[in-house]
């Protein structure tokens, strides 16, 4: 199951770095006079002519992609056409910045979403309930970016508690995880609900009940572990969406990370860092879902036994 | 002498439209007794049962008497009704894939139940649980470190029986316990059930529709249809004197019994 | 569950009235042009000429939010349109014939599916360029998979159930009942889908606006819009303030609506693509 899934993933990745060379070499907008523009030199066919040799942009495309593939495996992923370092020093150096802002957005959700959902389905249809999905559906409706400028607006600019932009102390550190924490809350939340609300109501439930366990017991370590499975699936899903709303928020807060990298890159049409970031990301997407694979495999234990034969 | 376990008085019960689930019910539970409630499906008998396991669903409308002991079940609030359940009042229910938690180990259920009446540690408990397994006559260390999945229906009973031995409540509730099981392994389930009750003198209201059963293993018998209470007896009396058109149709449908010198014939195949 | 859903199908409505009544009178009666540069009169306030003041070029906010609903709106209607297009016809298709085209089908969306769409958009943008229209095929490209997916779905279930019929009726009256039966059921998951939709989408465009990758400026879409204010943000920050709320306020109706189209189909918790 995990290896087909893998090479799945990976058949993905070289395919659309493959599209990626193969549109890069076909599309308008030569790659060789933005370099020669950036450099300030003037366009003459010699030195295009000197260029491309440089480049070995007059190989055959497939050689071309051939080398490419050779240096990625060797984990040269080429340099920027813009600033001339490589594409991998400069992935590395913003990316701790991005898994730890990544890091503090879960913890945010975590914090968030847990507590909300628990208490929806506790109190289903009692203002409690009401007041979550309310609070989920605006949250699904207000653009993340939007609630980081208001957040800002009041902790930074009026009130004064936190900083602005950048990234340094801790306190840089709060607004952009709140932000991207909240942004990705409300679904969350609904689906916790829902399953929460299915699962309290089930035999099994009931019977625990029956044997005389605790209300709280039976939330925490039966009701709670149930409904866990398709939060881990919903969060393999929604990778691609969790790398886009950091690479706003990074945006937004100047956050040194990747987001904020590879934006620029695609404004600069800097192919090199475009390919290296794509490789780079389908790898990590990768790895995260074989995570998200084994974690499934450690909580459903159905799927660890394969659901055996009977004793 | 007989001393009251379980009275039921007059026991109404209707949901928020009107719908009468229940009409005058009066049961009476001795200690150590077997008494068994039979009735097709949608004769109100699981609701009794879950009126004095206090799982109602709570838009019903309830009046009359519940006494356990000397304590009317009824009055009291959900939190109190609810420590009552396992070490007092035992239940089995039918659905054994519904009886314990999917994704837990049964020996961890296991001792987690125990602990939660018992304040006894994690390692006692644990040998508690082999023990009474073991008394069932099931192999204790596979049981116990399997899912309830890996289980078949009759060792998911059979664990859950074992529970009630470790716990000793002093009413069992077991709710068409044998009803998804062959018959083999429902016998056996049943013999588990006599087991306990003679090591534990519990008493056992059993919750069935197989007529046969109840006739061989209970001490009285109350039939029930729509939700009323149509006959009770022994079970000789059920047998042979009984008055209703009902129990006459559940009768109808009993072989003869080995032993037994008259033979009843059964008029066309009416499935209770 | 039901009231809550009821509550939102009328939220929905009222508030989707007002934006468009809002909105098309902005439209037909306006009098400002949403691109007319006037730096004499940059950042200014509410007025009676400037209904929520000028931006940093002396262009009027009001009128450049109503554009930019036409265009937001425009584009998200257009995008459901076309993945709509591309994608039911592959999912009836693949399901409908089965064997192993829809197992190429299937494989085929797998894949992409498992590819974010961010990722794709990144692609696009950075070779294609960064423009609106470039965005928008990103978009396309990603979720009519997603529409593909639900409809092939759905003729499975119905392929099912007709199964049993087909046995008893000709072979060709299969075919039609099939197709009497598909459209409406199809028809309520659909449009469900599709309002709750166009608010993402709405959302992505946005969000790739705003990062500098979608629309460019002069365009006055409204993620656009709070991307050229965000240097006056501490200056002058209704520039931020109103085009952050239109979005907002649209996603909302769409939400709202979907939530309670959701309790009128009474669909939900059937179609879950986890």
């Amino acid at each position: 199951m995990i290896g087909s899934r893998l090479s799945q993933l990976f058949i993905m990745i070289f395919v659309l770095s493959f599209l990626t060379f193969l549109l890069m070499k076909i599309t308008p907008g030569d790659p060789i006079r933005s370099i020669l523009k950036v450099d300030d030199v003037s366009v003459t066919t010699e030195k295009e002519e000197q260029l491309k040799k440089e480049y070995g942009f007059d190989e055959p495309i497939l050689k071309q992609y051939g080398e490419w593939i050779i240096n990625v495996v060797q984990f040269d992923l080429g340099e920027s056409l813009i600033s001339k370092k490589p594409v991998s020093e400069l992935i590395l150096e913003r990316l701790p910045a991005t898994l730890a802002l990544a890091m503090g957005g879960l913890t945010v959700l975590f914090l968030i979403s847990i507590p909300l959902g628990v208490v929806s389905a506790l109190y289903e249809n009692r203002w409690p309930d009401y007041i979550s999905r309310w609070f989920a559906l605006v949250g699904a409706s207000i653009p993340s970016f939007w609630l980081g400028l208001l957040l800002m607006y009041f902790f930074s600019l009026k009130l004064q508690w936190l900083p602005m932009m950048g990234r340094g102390t801790f306190a840089h550190f709060v607004l952009p995880s709140f932000t991207l924490g909240i942004a990705m809350a409300p679904i969350y939340i609904t689906l916790l609900r829902e399953r929460l609300i299915t699962i309290l109501e089930s035999p099994y439930i009931e019977a625990a009940k029956a044997r005389g366990i605790s209300k709280r017991r039976i939330l925490f370590f039966h009701a709670l572990r149930g409904s866990l499975i398709p939060l881990i699936t919903m969060f393999g899903l929604s990778l691609g969406s969790l790398l886009g709303g950091l690479s706003v928020i990074e945006i937004l807060f100047s956050w040194p990370g990747m987001g904020e990298l590879i934006v620029q890159g695609v404004t600069q049409r800097d192919y090199p860092l475009i390919q290296g970031f794509i490789i780079v990301i389908g790898f990590l997407i990768v790895l995260t879902n074989l995570l998200v694979d084994l974690l499934y495999m450690v909580i459903n234990p159905q799927v660890q036994q394969g659901k055996e034969a009977r004793v | 002498m007989k001393e009251s376990l379980l009275s039921i008085q007059n026991l109404s019960i209707k949901t928020k439209d009107d719908q009468i689930l229940l009409k005058e019910i009066n049961l009476e539970l001795n200690r150590g007794e077997m008494v068994a409630l039979i009735g097709e499906s949608g004769s109100g008998k699981s609701i009794t049962a879950r009126t004095v396991q206090g799982l109602l669903a709570s838009n019903m409308m309830v009046i009359g008497h519940v006494f356990y002991q000397d304590m009317n079940l009824l009055a009291l609030d959900k939190s109190n009704h609810h420590q009552l359940l396992g070490s007092e009042i035992g239940s089995i229910f039918q659905d054994y894939r519904g009886s314990f938690t999917p994704y837990i180990k049964v020996g961890k259920q296991m001792v987690e139940t125990i602990r939660s009446h018992y304040s006894i540690g994690k390692k006692e408990a644990r040998e508690l649980s082999l023990h009474v397994l073991e008394e069932i006559h099931l192999d204790s260390k596979q049981i116990f470190h399997s899912y309830p999945f890996q289980l078949s229906g009759g060792q998911v009973q059979r664990v859950a029986i074992g529970l009630a031995l470790a716990l000793r409540p002093k009413l069992l509730i077991c709710d068409e316990i044998t009803t998804a099981l062959d018959v083999m392994t429902g016998e056996a389930v049943l013999n588990a059930i006599e087991k306990v009750r003679k090591e534990t003198g519990c008493a056992v209201l059993f919750i069935t529709h197989d007529l046969v059963q109840a006739y061989k293993r209970a001490d009285h018998i109350y039939v029930m249809q729509n939700g009323r209470i149509v006959e009770e007896g022994s079970p000789e009396q059920i047998r042979c004197e009984h008055q209703h058109p009902y129990t006459k149709k559940l009768c109808s449908c009993l072989l003869s019994l080995p032993g037994e010198n008259h033979l009843q014939t059964y008029q066309g195949a009416q499935s209770i | 569950m039901k009231n809550k859903q009821n509550l939102s199908m009328l939220l929905g409505i009222v508030l989707t009235s007002i934006l468009a009544i809002i909105f098309l009178l902005g439209s037909f009666f306006g009098t400002q042009d949403p691109f007319y540069i006037n730096m004499a009169n940059r950042l200014s306030s509410s007025s009676a000429h400037h209904l929520l003041g000028t931006d940093h070029m002396g262009r009027d906010i009001f009128a450049r939010i109503v554009y930019g609903a036409k265009l937001t709106i425009g584009l998200g209607l257009l995008i459901i349109l076309l993945a709509m297009c591309i994608g039911l016809p592959i999912g009836l298709l693949s399901g409908y014939i089965g064997g192993k085209v829809d197992a190429f089908f299937m494989r085929v969306i797998d894949g992409i599916l498992a590819f974010p769409d961010f990722i794709l958009a990144i692609a696009i943008a950075g070779i294609l360029g960064p423009s609106l229209t470039n965005i928008v095929i990103a978009i396309v490209l990603v979720k009519w998979i997603v529409y593909a997916r639900v409809v092939r779905g759905l003729v499975l279930e119905e392929k099912q159930k007709e199964f049993v019929l087909a046995s008893r009726l000709s072979y060709s009256s299969t075919f039609h009942t099939i197709r009497l039966h598909i459209i409406p059921q199809i028809f309520s998951e659909i449009v469900v889908m599709a309002a709750i939709d166009i608010g993402k989408i709405i959302l992505l465009i946005s969000s790739f606006s705003y990062i500098g990758i979608g629309a460019q400026a002069p365009l006055p879409e409204w993620g656009a819009m709070l991307n050229e204010g965000r240097s006056f943000f501490q200056v002058h920050p209704s520039l931020m303030l109103y085009p952050g709320i239109a979005i907002l306020l649209t996603v909302l109706c769409c939400n709202l609506l979907g939530d309670g189209l959701k309790g009128y189909f009474k669909t939900g918790k059937r179609r879950n693509l986890l």
